[in-house]
């Protein structure tokens, strides 16, 4: 069970890490291709406020688990 | 002897908890209350204090729903987090009642944009501001509080009642909303009897305050202040320090992220799904709501008794996998009974009215009303309105920027048996609702030492709500748009906006399941 964990850690780690180019890139595209101020407000929640949170606890949570930190929570 | 004394003591520490637990949840109540009434009245509010030609006001709008809902709520639960760890539970959420009640009550008396202009929104937008604030300091006092009370082996069965008051907090916002609505017509409704629900709150929380100033502290922080075991900097113990960062981080991602967009799928955009996707009529789409909230808040004590003896951890993750796999079929089947283009028309009894015209301010209002009847009994009205203005200069501008459009209004009215079928429909998903929400506050609870429990569960508790959650309807409804192939055309996939909360709720499973214990009564007072 700890391996499975710690290799899922790597898992939290890379879709953290995975998920700012993502939203960025495809924040770009859209209000590029329409650039309404509801555009603009849709992505700037998403960007200011949704992924630095998913990012920061996923990445966070990803290397406390691959150093073992939830092994003895089980 | 000794047994009769025994019994004695035990009648009068359920009683004492009985007391603490009605306290503390009609101010919960109250102020879950006060905030839905805000969302619930969002429309007639826009029209109100933030008028579409004016794009500030506008911007305003679209912050005082979402700011409020999820970037507030966590300031607040770090802020009045910390002062309950510092000072104590009873006093911190006696504030956030306060704040919540005047927010509430100065908003009903907030005169509208056309009287005193750009100062409507604005005082609106900052009373919003208070009223998220204070939500987000009072779940966790009043769960933590509750907690506090209950004897060890029975906190999941008594903090599901400060459960419960989320989901009769909206019930109650509804139902008062209909009642004014239905008493006073419609168009007084829309013009001033829309400020009597925000009023009405200042009564119910002058109650709630009398309550609650009779409540004792909770026991276990006495205890620890007495001690002087209480922390002296609760926001860098909660979230500096490794150990309690890291259940942090399960509580949100393993819990609370899921538990959110399992919630605000089940309540919210179960009635944004109703009246916008399928239409169906005002008062009947929130009546499904209304009965489908009320045949399912029992569950929720149920579920948090039953985690007392089975554990928290399988409960929330069943709610979550569950919910994740029947979303799609059971929305499917939500829009296939109130899809017109399923059903056969009675074209015989199909109706159009005559055009109505009329002159109101400045503009003529011309109103046209289609009524069908299909043969399983359901009604269709179609109100389609096209508002022109009489300045010639006026219209000539508006015609050239396109906006002469024409504004329809759909309403499905279903036949009784699909309606019950409806309220099935929705039950089921605040079933779920009841499997994650039920124990969370006392699995919350039992994670965090007393010391900083209040500012510890308070943040990953309205990070899940305010921002997984809250963004449901803002991203569900984004997603539905993307597959729309043109606009005037109907989205591709009605159910497109379901991905968010299953994806959400997917990854919350797969941690919660790998990582948290299913202990039961691991809370301590050190």
């Amino acid at each position: 069970m700890s391996a499975i964990k710690k290799l899922f850690g790597i898992v939290w780690s890379l879709m953290g890490v995975g998920i700012i180019p993502l939203v960025i890139l495809q924040a770009m595209k859209e209000i590029a291709a329409k650039p309404s101020e509801e555009n603009w407000i849709f992505w700037s929640i998403v960007i200011v406020v949704l992924m630095p949170i998913i990012s920061f606890s996923l990445i966070t949570f990803g290397i406390f688990a691959l150093k073992g930190e939830y092994d003895v929570i089980a | 002897m000794a047994q009769n004394v025994t019994n004695v003591s035990q009648t009068e520490e359920i009683s004492s908890t009985r007391r603490v637990i009605a306290a503390s949840s009609v101010g919960t109540l109250i102020e879950w209350y006060d905030f839905y009434i805000f969302g619930t009245l969002a429309k007639i509010i826009s029209e109100q204090f933030f008028p579409k030609d004016n794009p500030t006001a506008a911007l305003l709008a679209t912050l005082a729903t979402f700011a409020a809902g999820f970037v507030i709520r966590p300031f607040g639960a770090l802020f009045f987090g910390r002062l309950g760890d510092l000072i104590g539970r009873k006093y911190t959420f006696l504030v956030t009642l306060v704040i919540m009640g005047g927010s509430t009550f100065a908003i009903g008396l907030v005169p509208g944009y056309k009287t005193i202009g750009f100062f409507a929104p604005a005082i609106v937008f900052v009373l919003r501001l208070l009223q998220g604030l204070a939500l987000g300091g009072e779940y966790g006092g009043a769960a933590t509080y509750v907690a506090e009370h209950s004897p060890a082996g029975q906190r999941g069965f008594w903090t599901s009642f400060i459960q419960t008051t989320a989901t009769l907090g909206l019930f109650l916002a509804l139902g008062v909303i209909l009642i004014v609505r239905q008493t006073l017509t419609v168009p007084v409704f829309e013009d001033w009897g829309w400020r009597i629900p925000f009023i009405v709150s200042a009564f119910l929380v002058g109650v709630s305050i009398f309550i609650r100033m009779k409540m004792s502290e909770s026991p276990m922080f006495v205890k620890m202040k007495k001690e002087g075991k209480t922390s002296a900097n609760p926001l860098a113990e909660s979230f500096k320090q490794k150990d309690n960062l890291k259940m942090v981080l399960i509580a949100l991602l393993g819990a609370t992220a899921g538990q959110g967009v399992v919630w605000y799928t089940g309540q919210f955009y179960a009635l944004s799904f109703l009246q916008n996707a399928c239409n169906i009529e005002f008062e009947q789409s929130n009546t499904i709501i209304l009965i489908a909230l009320v045949l399912g808040t029992p569950f929720f004590v149920l579920f948090g008794a039953l985690s007392d003896k089975i554990g928290r951890k399988y409960i929330m993750m069943a709610g979550m996998l569950i919910a994740v796999v029947a979303y799609r079929p059971i929305y499917t089947m939500m829009y296939n009974a109130a899809d017109l283009k399923q059903k056969t028309e009675m074209v015989d009894q199909t109706s159009v009215s005559d055009p109505k015209v009329e002159v109101k301010g400045t503009d003529t209002v011309t109103t046209i009303v289609t009524k069908k009847t299909f043969s399983d009994g359901t009604a269709y009205k179609e109100t389609v309105k096209t508002t022109i203005p009489l300045d010639e200069v006026k219209k000539a501008q508006l015609a050239a920027a396109g906006k002469l459009k024409p504004e329809t209004k759909k309403a499905v009215i279903l036949p009784k048996e699909l309606y019950y079928k409806m309220i099935g429909f929705v039950f089921v998903q605040v079933i779920f609702v009841t499997m994650v929400y039920g124990p969370i506050a006392a699995f919350l609870v039992e994670i965090f030492p007393t010391r900083i429990r209040y500012t510890s569960m308070s943040l990953p508790y309205h990070i899940g709500n305010g921002v997984f959650g809250g963004l449901v309807p803002l991203i569900s409804t984004r997603l539905v748009e993307a597959t729309r192939p043109a606009p005037g055309l109907p989205p591709a996939d009605p159910l497109a906006g379901l991905w968010y909360p299953i994806l959400i709720a997917s990854v919350s499973f797969v941690i919660g399941m790998l990582y948290i214990s299913n202990k039961t009564n691991n809370m301590d007072v050190e």
